[in-house]
């Protein structure tokens, strides 16, 4: 009964896209561990592990998509929270190394232990427990979230001077986290983890799980959001986005609205930065980085903003991409990242995504036309 | 045996002049070739030794030593002052200072200093030059003097006060004398408290310094008091001084974020296009300047001195043409979604970076500074440096002339009338268009010449508008959109509220301090602190 | 519609990269593979790229002369962009992909720390080429560039024993190297009788580019009345800005000379010398030794850059030493395996450009001579001081309390990077 509600909300295509996540989360690390690897099939550890951070990326585009795409609150800023869910969970695999540290110092983390740190700072502690890490994950990014939201939406800062000031708050983060005196590794960040729960993250199947438990993670985050933006919460965010005033005339309280969307889109995004540490073995402050943030604006952009999907192709097309020219024309992978981003804003300003739904609805409409011509009825009028 | 001729050769010529000066002179020679042979460690024995027997005839030999332009010629062994010119390197006779022919770099081998060495004999020339006829020379000796501590040089000194007709060298003189009696303490005691008083005339960082060392040192609980009582009061008046400091440092770090800023405050401020590309702009202009420097070292040695004034309209073009080419081909197509603006400049950006490095290189660009920007001069207890003061008057001068621009001007009219209206511009016959592509140029032009300015104080690299962009949208915001003052007040304030957070919270801490003043500035005033009012608040 | 596009999305991008594994594997049946991992964009690049050059010309040079084992090399190029995740991607991608038999690269700390697991899971070499904090001793990384005792400590002897130095300021930039450096410069000065009061410990941002306020602090604290000298671990953008500005306020070297252990020719290239003229280095080669081989190689990369003016500097030395220890331990292993190499490049010792041998230390440090050199107005060093004979590098400080307990060795039967001598246990070995 619910499952059936659940699904006319949402609509066929988000069921088939998280099915698809969750499919990818079974099959790719069978693929990787069962096969043996002259199996054409086989798919190697490398690609799963470039593949798992390409879905964190994912999700992070995803969460700044439900503030951007459907709110209309573009953040330069969303790299913090991916970054500081980030530090939580690294803060728990330095735990987790206990005494193998190269100091074998019961409680100090190396960083801590040349630098002639006494004694472990007060905010380091509780996060040899793994719940307690998990929860910080997603309080931390939420609570700044909240804190930030709710002072500016309340006063009405919107635009770009939202943007400027997130994007001020993301570069605060980044210089306050480069200090040496913050316990938090400096410019080195933390990492040489060693296991996560109990297993070593250096094995393939830690690997795996790491890519399955992404991939899941995502299709969750997928579904809370078409959850969100197809209920009339989600509506309202539409509202907002396209006509503030006039929604907060019509008795909205805008703040409210906005703050919660702003609130849960820094969690899934501290989240994915949770998932995104283990997988590639250190976090720094260079994750606060401003031009980080704002790749991931590029990359919402596009797959195409205010699509849930959009987003999520986006980053992993901008990735792969990367990828490969960093490799192939490490020279000049700049100007084919630098060109993309023009050309895509000038002839795709929907994302790829957007247009490829535009064409679809395109086509649809002269399909439609046809048939009505052909049995003679009148064409419903087109929005 | 060449080297025999050379001395014979030396030696005529000395003959020849004076038979009594010659023997000091094959003294000093002698003296001299030795320099070619030996260990650095050896060195300061030797150059004792040239200061006894030599005069003020062996002054240019210790400045050469000291700028590291004294050669000897492997063959031989013959030591050279040499000089760089057009066809090689020009040798000139020790003492004489007469030509001997040109050679090459290869044949030459430097005779090697190092501080201890420059010191000495910056402390030997201030002796030798110290009776000099030459009032500038007197005057730079008896400053340097003020450094040395050996007593032997009292006497000397002595001497030259008794016969100094010039005030100002005068003054430097009893000052040393102050500063040597103080280290030396050779003198009476009323010699010191008059020493002490001196100083206390003085009163500057370099007296403290002299009376500090006295302190930790002196026996007299007399002297002792005195000393400490005057720098108290010495350290009072410089705490005083830097007060205005600070004030000084903070104007001049707002210049420099005035001079970033501003061309974005017309890009993004007036026109809302939020360019990402500006820092690029900004290293456009300084690589303009390098350019210039560079085809002005080549050929026209002499007009390097005016490198930054042929420079500053050219980087106003080059970045002006990259601003309106960008406009042309790539933002007309995208007013009206400022943050769409932000992806494609972004891309624009990164493009622009990486033609710099593929053309110039990835690594740090030369560019000097003029000889007008070099050096400082003291204000009371300040220093102000010369870069900073013709930064801080450019800045000003850009602004006034853009304010003018956009106040006074046909050009200016035309830029607010389509700002603010672009429907009714257009319907009164303004181009609209071009006046954007206009615009847009000119506001790039002018992040252009910021980067002539910022090429003097910062590096000139791929990475250099990088470093500036953040800032400049933080001054611009916090001043408010749209409108310049709000950039300029912006500007100063941001720069000497960092100055005088730094020496409390260290240069980290200061800027993460004002960049959480501007997030609560902002909710306190979201539009800046000067907010557009009317309809255009809500473009 | 939307989901067949997804669909055919991953499969193009599994595509490509299946596309590069599968041309890179046919390759690697006739070349020996050697990986470089230099950020050229970013920036880092500004430094990085040069590395990246000489590695090329390193590489093509050994070529001409008959290659590795018989077989030619190639390099394989890969930008990780100054980012360091990134870096841990290219070293997987390096090692995994195109099985690559030892990487050349990483400049900064952090990129070394991101791709260290990678190298110790997927069993590679990485020869590291830059000055560095110590404190870490890794069986898969060897380290080319100088430890503190290397550099740090000889200059602070330097400026002792000939500029009769009491007062000390140590500037760095807020990171990892500059902390670490000036922990144990702090210890040693102490240890040499250094009062607190005459020690300014100062941080500053990366790229910090305003410098008024810390040159007057600096001028301040050195008009004490004793001899003051600055020691700087500021890092490679803010020193230009940071000598312009010390310049203009008219600290010359001979008030108070500044000893930097990260400028070097390449940094010295971007700015007018004239007023640093007397301002001190310390690095283990100056592009101004006089020697042959010295002299040979610096035409050669002039020659392979097609400059005349390109510079040569301590990095490049390091990864030329490198270089010549890895062929010279795969042509004694008689393989590439990389079990074969480390275990037979503990003891190689090929020449430097220095006029010496330099050895690989089972510490998986080199030995190096210390050099200190002043600023000449060409940007230049004249090399004033050289410590007598070869210093080994040490990976694990003498001078921190934790540290002094460690020590590293490779060969068997030890084989730990950081063996506590008190506990006598090998103390990072994963227990299970």
């Amino acid at each position: 009964m619910i499952s059936k509600s659940l699904f006319t909300k949402l609509g066929p295509q988000s069921i088939w896209i998280v099915a698809l996540l969750f499919l990818i989360a079974a099959v790719v690390p069978l693929l990787n561990l069962a096969l043996p690897e002259s199996h054409p099939l086989h798919v190697p550890s490398y690609l799963v592990g470039l593949f798992g951070k390409y879905l964190c990326y994912a999700m992070l585009a995803l969460a700044l998509d439900l503030v951007w795409g459907y709110c209309g609150i573009l953040s330069l800023g969303h790299g913090a929270f991916f970054a500081l869910g980030g530090y939580a969970m690294g803060m728990y695999l330095m735990r987790q190394i206990g005494t193998r540290g190269v100091y074998a110092h019961p409680t100090l983390p190396d960083f801590m232990v040349f630098l002639n740190w006494e004694e472990l700072p007060w905010f380091w502690l509780g996060f040899d427990q793994f719940w307690f890490a998990a929860l910080m994950v997603v309080a931390v990014p939420g609570l700044l979230a909240f804190v930030f939201g709710w002072f500016a939406f309340r006063s009405r800062v919107t635009g770009v001077y939202l943007s400027i000031i997130t994007q001020a708050m993301t570069y605060a983060l980044l210089l306050a986290f480069f200090r040496n005196d913050m316990g938090f590794g400096g410019n080195n960040g933390l990492t040489d983890f060693k296991d996560m729960l109990g297993v070593s993250l250096q094995s393939d199947g830690t690997r795996a799980a790491l890519f399955s438990a992404t991939a899941v993670a995502l299709g969750l985050s997928f579904l809370l959001c078409s959850l969100i933006v197809n209920s009339k919460f989600g509506k309202l965010l539409v509202a907002i986005r396209d006509a503030e005033s006039r929604a907060r005339f019509l008795g909205y309280r805008v703040e409210h609205f906005k703050l919660f969307a702003f609130v849960v889109s820094a969690m899934i995004a501290g989240v994915a930065g949770a998932l995104y540490v283990p997988q590639v073995g250190i976090i720094n402050p260079g994750e606060f980085a401003p031009a980080n943030s704002i790749e991931v604006v590029i990359w919402t952009a596009v797959g195409g903003r205010g699509t849930l999907f959009g987003p999520i192709f986006g980053a992993l097309l901008v990735n792969g991409g990367k990828s490969y020219f960093t490799a192939a024309y490490p020279e000049y992978w700049l100007f084919a990242l630098g060109g993309l981003f023009v050309l895509v804003t000038l002839f795709l300003p929907k994302g790829i995504v957007g247009v490829l739904s535009q064409l679809r609805s395109a086509a649809q409409k002269q399909l439609g036309q046809r048939a009505s011509a052909e049995t003679g009825a009148k064409p419903e009028a087109a929005e | 045996m060449k080297r025999f001729i050379r001395h014979v050769a030396l030696l005529l010529a000395f003959a020849l002049c004076a038979v009594p000066a010659a023997q000091a002179d094959e003294e000093l020679t002698h003296l001299i070739s030795a320099l070619a042979n030996g260990k650095l460690k050896e060195m300061p024995a030797k150059i004792s030794a040239l200061e006894k027997a030599g005069n003020s005839k062996i002054v240019p030999l210790f400045e050469a030593l000291s700028a590291g332009t004294l050669f000897y010629r492997k063959a031989d062994k013959a030591v050279f002052i040499t000089r760089s010119s057009a066809d090689g390197i020009t040798l000139m006779a020790p003492l004489t200072l007469q030509e001997q022919g040109v050679t090459t770099k290869k044949s030459l081998k430097k005779i090697k200093v190092n501080n201890k060495l420059r010191r000495q004999l910056k402390t030997a020339i201030a002796n030798l030059t110290l009776l000099s006829p030459d009032v500038s020379l007197r005057l730079s000796a008896a400053k340097e003097l003020f450094k040395s501590s050996d007593p032997a040089v009292l006497p000397l000194l002595e001497e030259a006060l008794h016969q100094e007709s010039d005030a100002s060298v005068r003054q430097a003189m009893q000052e040393s004398y102050a500063a040597m009696t103080l280290r030396t303490q050779h003198a009476s005691q009323q010699h010191r408290l008059d020493a002490i008083e001196t100083l206390k005339a003085m009163g500057n960082q370099q007296a403290l310094s002299v009376l500090t060392g006295f302190v930790a040192s002196a026996s007299e609980p007399e002297e002792r008091d005195a000393a400490t009582s005057v720098i108290a009061s010495i350290n009072k008046r410089l705490a005083r001084w830097s007060v205005a400091q600070n004030v000084w440092y903070g104007l001049s770090l707002g210049s420099v974020l005035l001079l970033a800023a501003i061309g974005l405050a017309i890009t993004f401020g007036v026109m809302g296009v939020i360019n990402m590309a500006h820092g690029e702009m900004v290293m456009i202009g300084a690589y303009t300047t390098f350019m210039v420097q560079e085809v002005i070292r080549n050929s026209f040695p002499g007009l390097f001195d005016y490198s930054l004034a042929f420079a500053l309209p050219l980087a106003f073009l080059a970045s002006g043409a990259v601003g309106f080419a960008m406009e042309r081909g790539i933002i007309r197509f995208l007013y009206g979604r400022p943050l769409e603006t932000l992806l494609a400049t972004w891309g624009v950006s990164l493009m622009l970076q990486q033609a710099v490095r593929t053309v110039f290189g990835p690594t740090n660009k030369e560019v000097g500074n003029p000889d007008w920007m070099s050096g400082a001069f003291e204000l009371g207890a300040m220093t102000l440096t010369a870069n900073r003061i013709w930064i801080l008057a450019f800045a000003f001068v850009v602004f006034a002339v853009l304010l003018v621009v956009l106040r006074r001007t046909q050009f200016g009219l035309e830029v607010r009338a389509v700002t603010q209206n672009r429907r009714m511009a257009a319907s009164m016959g303004i181009r609209t268009p071009w006046i954007d592509a206009l615009t847009f140029a000119l506001g790039s032009g002018i992040a252009g010449m910021a980067g002539v300015a910022l090429s003097q104080i910062s590096n000139v690299s791929p990475n250099l508008g990088q470093l500036y962009i953040i800032d400049s949208f933080m001054v611009v915001v916090f001043g408010g959109v749209g409108n310049l003052w709000g950039t300029f007040v912006g500007a100063m304030t941001l720069g000497v509220a960092n100055k005088f957070l730094e020496p409390y919270a260290g240069a980290v801490l200061a800027k993460i301090l004002t960049l959480v003043f501007i997030i609560l500035f902002i909710q306190k005033k979201p539009r800046g602190l000067f907010a557009l009012k009317g309809r255009a608040v809500d473009l | 519609m939307v989901h067949l596009t997804k669909k055919a999305s991953m499969a193009a991008s599994v595509g490509l990269i299946a596309t590069t594994v599968l041309t890179s594997a046919v390759q690697a049946a006739e070349t020996i593979k050697v990986g470089i991992l230099h950020s050229l964009s970013g920036t880092m690049a500004i430094s990085e790229t040069t590395l990246k050059d000489v590695m090329l010309m390193l590489i093509e040079e050994q070529n001409k002369k008959g290659g590795v084992l018989g077989k030619q090399l190639e390099p394989v190029v890969v930008d990780p962009a100054s980012d360091w995740p990134l870096f841990a991607e290219k070293a997987r991608e390096l090692l995994a992909v195109h099985k690559v038999s030892a990487v050349f690269g990483n400049w900064t700390s952090v990129s070394r720390k991101s791709v260290l697991p990678v190298f110790e899971e997927l069993n590679g070499m990485l020869f590291y080429p830059v000055q560095y904090e110590g404190e870490e001793s890794q069986r898969n990384v060897f380290y080319t560039g100088a430890a503190p005792n290397q550099q740090a400590i000889p200059a602070v002897d330097y400026l002792i024993e000939n500029e009769e130095v009491e007062r000390w300021v140590l500037a760095g930039t807020d990171y990892v190297y500059p902390r670490t450096t000036n922990k144990i410069l702090e210890a040693y000065l102490k240890s040499k009788g250094v009062a607190d009061e005459d020690m300014m410990i100062n941080y500053t941002p990366f790229g910090h580019s305003d410098w008024q306020t810390i040159v007057a602090d600096i001028k301040t604290f050195g008009s004490s009345g004793k001899k003051t000298a600055v020691v700087s671990t500021i890092n490679g953008d803010a020193n230009v800005p940071f000598y312009k500005e010390l310049g203009n306020q008219g600290i010359s070297a001979q008030d108070i000379p500044v000893v930097a252990f990260s400028v070097g020719e390449e940094e010295l290239a971007g700015l007018d010398a004239s007023p640093l003229v007397g301002h001190l280095a310390a690095w283990n080669y100056f592009q101004s030794v006089e020697t042959e081989a010295n002299e040979e190689f610096i035409e050669a990369w002039q020659e392979f850059t097609g400059d005349d003016n390109r510079v040569t500097n301590d990095p490049m030395e390091a990864h030329y030493i490198g270089f010549n220890m890895w062929v010279k331990a795969v042509e004694k292993a008689g393989t590439t395996d990389v079990d074969s190499v480390i275990d037979s490049i503990v003891g190689v010792s090929v020449p430097n450009l220095s006029g010496g041998y330099s050895a690989m230390m089972p510490n998986h440090h080199i030995t190096k001579p210390v050099l200190i050199g002043e600023i000449q107005e060409d940007g230049q060093f004249d090399i004033v001081d050289e410590t007598d004979g070869l210093v080994a590098g040490d990976a694990w400080s003498d001078y921190l309390p934790e540290s002094a307990k460690l020590i590293a060795d490779w060969r068997a039967p030890m084989a730990c990077g950081n063996f506590n001598v008190e506990t006598k246990s090998c103390g990072g070995v994963v227990s299970n």
